[in-house]
């Protein structure tokens, strides 16, 4: 189904009713599961994702191919639900997109994880995802920093990521075209969009995956734009985490 | 069932002797101090994700969890070569009121729902998607969907349409019990909750459906004078010797002399007799819809060597054969050995009366599960 594009320019409001720069509406929960090392529930909008952490554990020895060395292995398995799109489908484990986005996801962690305090041992992380709505690749890292954090694996910062795209394809309207930040699903189907993720409150990115063609031209201003919702999420992610933290400290006086 | 497919509990045999012991006693001693029908308690919440026509997740308290999504779509049926009406062409009767009830039988003989209108799949963390375990699971709870043919006649349309519906099961943790009564408590609340669009259009025309999510109607329809027809549930029970325990937690599987997966159906009734109302406010139609043994993961551990076996005890030690060939006659009480054999006839029928009877576990579990929805 295309969109209409043509309808941003009268009022400068997105299909759902979003600005330029608001994010949807995000939430999280950490602590979701009591029998996993770590677990969280991430919504952004639609796109809604369960992340597991197994770990840090003695790494499995599989057909003799001992993994590790000195430092821990970062396993990503994603799941993504067969109800979760609007038309069931199955995608199976082999899927290329699932696998690229599961080597994304395993190389930003072994980055900012502490991985050398663990040698010879895995983390596993396991991705549910129950709905989808565009931005999935951000919401996945995003569950995955909560699902970290909630194991107590040490880590130098928050991974923090979200989308962000640019109104116009075409060169024609070259002045008029807005960055956007934080995409849904029918706006990524239309629009050249990238995903960023930064390491906590520093400009650092992690993680930058591009799959559409955009002019050289706009991509300063969508990282820019990207950049920027990351902090936003960072500010949210915390605030979760912190929550948590009291509960805790709460419980533990009594 | 393969055994090997559930995680092996490490236990020693003298431990695993200790929890035989406790649990064969009258009355047995549970590991958690529940009584033989007391259940674990569970959390559970139903129309979580509003792109589904049904949903669910079940969070046990030993921390398995698992979320159900359906979704339906329409599906062109496959014709029908039977001639139509054949069974009826000896008598011919031209009375009115006759041919009027002959005429809704033959319509609810056409509305005879086929297997493959259900599709049901279950996804383990860590398992292949061929894994015997995942496709036996799914197996089994199809099995008990299907069993009284009742089900498919909900997906019927019209001659040429009818549903497609897809039960997607997820568990999102490891399998540390035996999964099965979650997959199927979380299946049956995710069926209770699932919509369908309301039809519009009538009889054999292409189907047209209300775009109105409010006006949907219940796969499984609430009536709150009568009771409804509740889709299935699968209750897990074993036995240790003469008692029948429910809700087995993984330690007491380890231990298990036969283990029994049976489902129980909740069929509709009409309006009950007023004098049987009065004192139990009503009662459950249920029956029995499917029994499966379970090979038990207690065959796989390790046997207790007793003292006459073992040289540290002065006793003499024998080569494997000659161990295995002793340990056939061998019954001594606290050294542990794998179950063996098969279960006695009269046990299994007890444990499948146990499940049954009024006022017994499927009825507390169904009660307990109506609250969920109504909460």
């Amino acid at each position: 189904m295309p969109l209409d594009t043509s309808t941003y320019s009268l009022a400068l409001l997105r299909l759902d009713g979003r600005r330029w720069n608001e994010l949807r509406r995000l939430t999280a929960q950490i602590s979701t599961q009591a029998a996993a090392d770590g677990s969280s529930y991430l919504e952004m909008g639609n796109t809604k994702v369960i992340c597991t952490v197994t770990g840090p554990s003695e790494a499995k020895a599989t057909g003799g191919n001992r993994s590790g060395g000195d430092k821990a292995d970062v396993q990503v398995v994603i799941n993504i639900a067969g109800f979760s799109g609007v038309d069931r489908k199955r995608r199976g484990r082999r899927d290329k997109r699932t696998q690229e986005m599961q080597t994304t996801i395993a190389n930003a962690f072994s980055q900012s994880l502490f991985t050398h305090l663990f040698p010879h041992s895995t983390i596993l992380l396991s991705l549910h995802i129950l709905s989808q709505d565009g931005s999935l690749l951000a919401a996945l890292l995003n569950a995955s920093t909560l699902a970290l954090i909630d194991a107590g694996i040490p880590m130098r910062d928050y991974i923090c990521a979200c989308t962000a795209g640019s109104t116009s394809s075409y060169s024609s309207n070259d002045e008029k075209a807005d960055p956007l930040l934080d995409l849904n699903n029918l706006e990524e189907q239309e629009l050249p969009f990238l995903t960023v993720a930064t390491l906590g409150d520093t400009d650092d990115v992690s993680v930058l995956v591009m799959e559409t063609r955009v002019q050289i031209g706009r991509l300063e201003g969508m990282l820019a734009v990207g950049v920027d919702g990351c902090k936003q999420v960072r500010e949210i992610l915390d605030q979760v985490v912190r929550k948590r933290g009291t509960k805790i400290l709460e419980a533990s006086q009594l | 069932m393969a055994p090997s497919a559930t995680q092996q509990v490490l236990l020693s045999p003298a431990e695993l002797s200790y929890l035989h012991t406790s649990l064969s006693l009258t009355p047995p001693i549970r590991p958690d101090g529940r009584t033989l029908c007391q259940f674990r308690p569970l959390i559970a919440e139903t129309d979580i994700l509003p792109g589904t026509n049904g949903s669910a997740r079940i969070c046990f308290a030993d921390g398995t969890e698992a979320i159900v999504g359906i979704k339906a779509e329409v599906e062109k049926s496959r014709p029908s070569y039977q001639a139509p009406g054949d069974q009826n062409i000896g008598e011919d009767d031209d009375d009115e009121a006759d041919e009027e009830v002959r005429r809704s039988e033959k319509e609810a003989e056409q509305q005879k729902g086929l297997n493959e209108w259900v599709e049901m799949s279950v996804e383990i963390p860590g398992f292949r998607d061929d894994d015997s375990m995942s496709v036996f699971l799914a197996a089994m709870l199809s099995e008990a969907l299907l069993a009284d043919g009742e089900f498919t006649r909900r997906l019927w349309i019209n001659r040429r349409f009818h549903w497609k519906l897809y039960v997607d099961i997820l568990l999102l943790s490891q399998p540390l019990s035996y999964p099965l009564p979650l997959l199927s408590l979380t299946t049956h609340l995710a069926l209770l909750s699932t919509r369908l669009p309301k039809l519009k259009s009538e009889q054999d025309e292409d189907p047209l459906f209300d775009d109105d999510w409010e006006a949907s109607v219940f796969l499984y329809p609430r009536a709150t004078d009568t009771t409804s027809a509740r889709p299935p549930i699968t209750l897990l029970v074993m036995a240790v010797k003469d008692n029948i325990i429910f809700d087995p937690s993984k330690e007491e599987l380890a231990v298990a002399e036969v283990v029994l997966a049976v489902s129980v159906g909740e069929k509709s009734h009409g309006v009950v007799g007023a004098g049987m109302d009065i004192d139990s406010g009503r009662t459950r139609n249920l029956s029995l819809l499917a029994v499966r043994t379970i090979d038990p993961p207690s065959r796989l551990t390790p046997p207790g060597v007793p003292n006459a076996l073992n040289t540290a005890t002065g006793g003499t030690a024998a080569t494997t054969e000659q161990t295995s060939t002793q340990r056939e006659t061998l019954d001594e009480e606290g050294v542990w050995q794998p179950p063996r054999g098969g279960a006695k006839r009269k046990l299994i029928a007890a444990m499948i009366q146990k499940v049954l009877e009024q006022g017994g576990v499927a009825e507390e579990v169904l009660d307990g599960l109506e609250a969920v929805e109504l909460g």
